[in-house]
């Protein structure tokens, strides 16, 4: 099956930081980040996996009486934001469970499993 | 013909829905095709006779079900492959099911699994593994039998659209899933055995099939002491049922049950059971609950219960325990200090049982104004109407005005 593992985190906290300190930040977590990855390939090679630019980034288009209305940030003002995505083909949901409790963003923010729709 | 088919109902719907489900990789298609044996069997075996050997029967008519069923659909992704596997399915009429592997125990593992809400792993486990059909509990559940169809429909597309795996869990994920099933098993117990409302007799069948299923799983895990803790529990609290409620349907407590009235055989097996489990020297909740049960059976010192009840806080913490640990500790005799553990628990307030025990040891201890306090709480928050019967003669011998 197809999951699709959605990583939300408050983004607001790298807000905060110095540069200095936000990049020691990446680094430290950064070999636990790989060893995920590595795990999630040994699952699936041809998983895919990116990273999304800051919620406060984002536009959100609607259509209002057929006319087309944009605003800035996120669509929804909640406290954990997705920040990026991966999609694999995995054996079962407890296969997926435990690749997403490998991602570290599943300490400081969550990891959503959304079983792809396969018709 | 009617019993042979009941018999071979309860025993063979699951193995061949297990069966059946391993190899078309869907619990749907196969308790169709499971399902539509029986039917068969319920027009044929009157008529024909029973077969030599029912299991293989169904099997075998399961799987050419299947196989007709899969032929007329034309849309099927994978049907060349589901026929291809249904094949390998043995179908001769004396074929020895044993001899296939037995996947009933991945069938309790699906039906169990964490990703299903609690009152859908309930009902499937009672209609995968148990083979009640959907009226017979919806009656035991007291839902409408469309809610009870419709949230087992709701399960099994679960099941399939999200992966929910079905087989046994790995050795590393064990420990975490196996009190997953152990639970689902004592609740489906206690909804027959603490009655909230509802015929006797169904209440009854839910016990008797809880037991069923944890002797089932027993079989099916030899080794897991849990298991044996959780039969042996099962079967020492059932062996009181007809003590529990006096002739005037009123709840009568452990203390003052008739023991005349307990089922020795019951409580035989039962400590049988738990000295099965013990001996593989891995202890955990259900066996000491079960050890705790069992020590009531016997009449064991209250402050050895309540030195168990101890270590069950110890090993499984919840304010439940907690609750039991004080009632058990006042019963030893230090009343004060059970009073004392009771009044330190959080966040039970809507659970009746913890303000009718606060109730009873005020009571005893002459605290007759703060004891009827107490019982009026308990009755606030209890429909069952042995339980209030109960609490409303207690609450009128403390002769307190109001009363």
């Amino acid at each position: 099956m197809q999951y699709a593992l959605l990583v939300y985190s408050d983004q607001s906290s790298w807000e905060g930081l110095d540069p200095d300190e936000a990049a020691r930040q990446r680094a430290d977590s950064m070999p636990r980040w790989l060893a995920a990855f590595d795990e999630i390939a040994r699952a699936d090679p041809d998983y895919a996996a990116r990273e999304l630019e800051a919620a406060s980034e984002a536009k959100v288009v609607r259509v209002v009486d057929g006319e087309r209305v944009v605003t800035d940030g996120p669509f929804a003002e909640t406290k954990e934001q997705i920040g990026g995505f991966f999609l694999a083909r995995l054996t079962d949901l407890d296969e997926a469970i435990r690749l997403a409790a490998l991602v570290p963003a599943s300490e400081y923010g969550s990891l959503e499993i959304r079983p792809i729709v396969e018709r | 013909v009617t019993s042979a088919l009941e018999a071979t109902f309860r025993e063979e719907w699951p193995r061949a829905v297990a069966i059946l489900t391993r190899v078309l990789g869907d619990l749907s298609l196969a308790e169709d095709a499971v399902q539509d044996a029986f039917t068969k069997a319920l027009e044929r075996w009157p008529r024909d006779g029973v077969p030599r050997s029912p299991a293989a029967w169904i099997l075998a008519t399961a799987r050419n079900g299947a196989i007709d069923r899969l032929r007329r659909d034309r849309t099927f992704a994978r049907k060349a492959e589901l026929l291809a596997r249904l094949q390998e399915v043995p179908d001769g009429e004396d074929v020895d099911v044993n001899a296939i592997p037995d996947e009933r125990l991945a069938l309790l593992f699906t039906c169990c699994h964490p990703a299903l809400a609690v009152e859908a792993r309930i009902a499937l486990t009672l209609r995968e593994v148990g083979g009640l059909a959907t009226p017979e509990i919806a009656r035991a559940f007291l839902v409408p039998e469309r809610t009870l169809a419709q949230r087992l429909v709701r399960a099994k597309r679960r099941v399939r659209e999200t992966g929910i795996p079905f087989r046994v869990p790995p050795d590393h994920l064990l420990p975490e899933r196996l009190p997953d099933v152990l639970r689902v098993l004592y609740l489906v117990f206690n909804e027959g055995y603490a009655a909230t409302a509802g015929d006797t007799l169904v209440r009854r069948d839910l016990c008797a099939e809880a037991i069923r299923l944890a002797k089932l799983l027993c079989v099916l895990m030899p080794d897991e002491p849990e298991a044996f803790g959780l039969l042996a529990l099962l079967l020492l609290q059932d062996s009181r049922r007809e003590a529990r409620i006096g002739a005037d349907g009123e709840l009568v407590l452990l203390a003052d049950q008739d023991r005349s009235l307990w089922d020795r055989t019951a409580i035989e097996e039962g400590r049988r059971v738990l000295r099965r489990a013990e001996s593989l020297r891995r202890p955990g909740p259900y066996q000491l609950q079960a050890a705790i049960a069992a020590g009531h059976a016997e009449g064991t010192d209250p402050r050895v219960i309540a030195g168990v009840y101890a270590a069950l806080e110890r090993l499984d913490p919840s304010p439940v325990v907690t609750l039991n640990r004080a009632v058990a500790v006042a019963l030893a005799g230090d009343v004060p200090a059970g009073l004392a553990l009771l009044e330190g628990i959080e966040g039970l307030d809507g659970y009746s049982y913890l303000h009718s025990a606060r109730a009873d040891l005020l009571r005893r201890l002459g605290r007759s104004e703060e004891a009827a306090a107490s019982y009026r709480e308990a009755l606030a928050r209890t429909d069952n109407a042995p339980e209030r019967r109960f609490l409303e003669r207690r609450l009128r011998e403390l002769g307190v005005d109001g009363a």
